[in-house]
């Protein structure tokens, strides 16, 4: 890693506000396509289609290219991409619909709820890293900025991990505020829920990624990445593979996705914590909910899938002096979101919804002593090696 | 012991994965192409709808090859009708054993298709033809008789909204 440049604090914190945008650029983009990608995959996934069309087959876009691909007898142009422009009717959709608020909810927690969501989840990122050093340098001709580093991380803290978790785990309290807030039954059962739910999971998902810590011995971002990718011994591998298992199926439950969704069981709680909410603050819980998908894939890319560096688990070391593929590189990263992302609603398509006490006995009995077994066998192998 | 095993290695769940991706692959390879289909989504505007061999459409009166009506006005799919939408008049033809519907009315709107008329039909002379594109606007053209545009024994012209009246 190329060290930065000695910056003065005004530098700095310009430089953070260039990154924190061009990081909220990056989840608007993913975001809306993850919403599209999703309605694509369960489609084909159940043998179905998923979104063809957009506004309506007379006067819509892609109505008329369907129209006429047919009259001239074949398949659409680009069929797997017909439903594209859905994304945009979503955001049209939320950005304009009434925003009601209960007269019995109380106010002010109500407002604040969604909006607690959508922070903890975006705060995140201050601390993930997509690239260890310089993306690109601003040319010197730049009037503040030149010569100075865009990196692919906005902030590098000693204690990144630390950070992520504390903060990934303000986000139940939008859900449960969200919920009392609402002052209605469906949504306090499904807030209840899921405070339960995400407090019994965030105990296995810290200490599945107790397992890399003690191994790299550090809890810097940048370091773990590169300790995992490169300097692990073979005998880790089956751990790290088990530890990502187990980082997984508590991520999955962490952003209460599909087999763990308790708090918006649809056929039990109408909608869960969001019954009651509509227009943009309901968008925030739903940015919220892909944000965290986006979080957790990329903390599990980081960790497990070797982040920027092609290989993981501590097989990168093979290809370290590849030409190119031994270089560590944002894309590999944003691929590697990309496949977990589609691992998210694989899964969704696949697994039914376990039952409340199915999924508290799969935490309290199973989960956590599994990841402590694989806390201490990571501890031997630290010793050992 | 067995279970606990199943629930610590989550086999199933890799089962289903698999059956699930394999899906998700066919129809991806397979979602741009005119011959092979393997989802079974009908891209019904435009695309004309493949329908089951027994789905039940609007009732329709059958001739024999002479074009004599088949009908001999036994009145038993009137009295099994659920929803009383059958009336039927007999007459009497020249030349002709059986007896023969001077009116045979048909109250589509009050329909449910469930095809029990049919089932009682000892002579096999009314059939549910595949027509489904039924809506209209005005209620008189729920009424089916023997004559005019409406009749029992050719399809319902379809309405001003179908797409399939586009070309």
């Amino acid at each position: 890693m190329n060290p930065a440049p000695a910056m003065t604090l005004a530098q700095t914190s310009l430089m953070a506000i260039f990154q924190a945008v061009a990081v909220v650029i990056f989840i608007f983009i993913v975001v809306p396509l993850t919403t599209f990608a999703e309605r694509k995959v369960l489609g084909y996934l159940q043998d179905r289609l998923g979104a063809t069309r957009v506004a309506g087959h007379r006067i819509g876009l892609t109505g008329a290219l369907n129209r006429g691909m047919w009259k001239l007898g074949k398949v659409p142009f680009l069929s797997a991409l017909r439903g594209l422009p859905m994304f945009i009717g979503d955001i049209i959709k939320l950005l304009v619909k009434e925003d009601i608020i209960p007269d019995k909810a109380d106010r002010a927690i109500f407002i604040i709820a969604p909006a607690l969501s959508m922070i903890a989840s975006v705060v995140v990122f201050a601390a993930i890293s997509f690239y260890p050093g310089a993306l690109f340098t601003f040319p010197k001709a730049f009037p503040v900025l030149g010569g100075l580093p865009f990196t692919g991380f906005i902030t590098d803290m000693n204690v990144g991990l630390l950070f992520i978790l504390g903060i990934a785990s303000v986000g139940v309290y939008g859900i449960v505020l969200g919920a009392w807030a609402s002052n209605s039954k469906y949504p306090l059962l499904g807030g209840l829920r899921s405070a339960a739910q995400i407090v019994s999971y965030e105990v296995p998902l810290t200490l599945s990624l107790l397992a890399p810590v003690i191994l790299t011995g550090t809890l810097n971002f940048n370091e773990m990445t590169r300790k995992l990718a490169t300097e692990m011994p073979l005998v880790a591998m089956p751990l790290l593979v088990v530890s990502f298992l187990l980082y997984l199926t508590c991520g999955f439950a962490e952003t209460n996705r599909m087999p763990f969704d308790m708090p918006e069981a649809e056929n039990e709680l109408v909608a869960g914590f969001h019954t009651e909410y509509s227009g943009m603050k309901f968008g925030f819980f739903y940015l919220a909910e892909y944000i965290n998908m986006i979080v957790v894939s990329a903390l599990a890319t980081s960790f497990f899938l070797g982040g920027p560096f092609l290989l993981p688990f501590g097989l990168h070391k093979f290809v370290m002096h590849v030409p190119y593929l031994g270089a560590p590189n944002a894309i590999w990263f944003v691929l590697k979101i990309i496949f977990l992302l589609f691992t998210f609603i694989w899964v969704r398509g696949t697994i039914p919804r376990y039952r409340y006490d199915q999924i508290m006995s799969v935490a309290w009995k199973y989960l956590i002593p599994f990841t402590l077994i694989v806390v201490v066998v990571a501890s031997v192998i630290h010793y050992a090696a | 012991m067995k279970k606990f095993l199943k629930t610590l290695f989550p086999i199933d769940i890799a089962k289903g994965l698999k059956l699930t991706g394999t899906h998700f692959l066919k129809v991806l390879g397979t979602a741009n192409r005119r011959k092979v289909k393997m989802h079974v989504t009908q891209e019904y505007p435009e695309v004309p709808v493949k329908l089951a061999p027994r789905f039940r459409g609007r009732l329709t009166m059958l001739k024999d090859e002479q074009g004599e009506i088949k009908c001999v006005c036994c009145l038993a799919c009137e009295k099994i009708c659920p929803t009383q939408v059958i009336t039927i008049e007999s007459g009497k033809k020249e030349g002709r054993k059986t007896k023969l519907p001077t009116r045979y009315d048909f109250e589509m709107e009050r329909c449910i298709f469930c095809e029990f008329c049919v089932e009682s039909c000892g002579f096999d002379s009314i059939i549910l033809n595949h027509q489904f594109e039924l809506a209209a606007y005005n209620r008189e053209d729920f009424s089916i008789g023997m004559l005019g545009s409406q009749n029992m024994f050719d399809l319902t012209p379809a309405g001003k909204f179908s797409y399939s009246d586009e070309d």
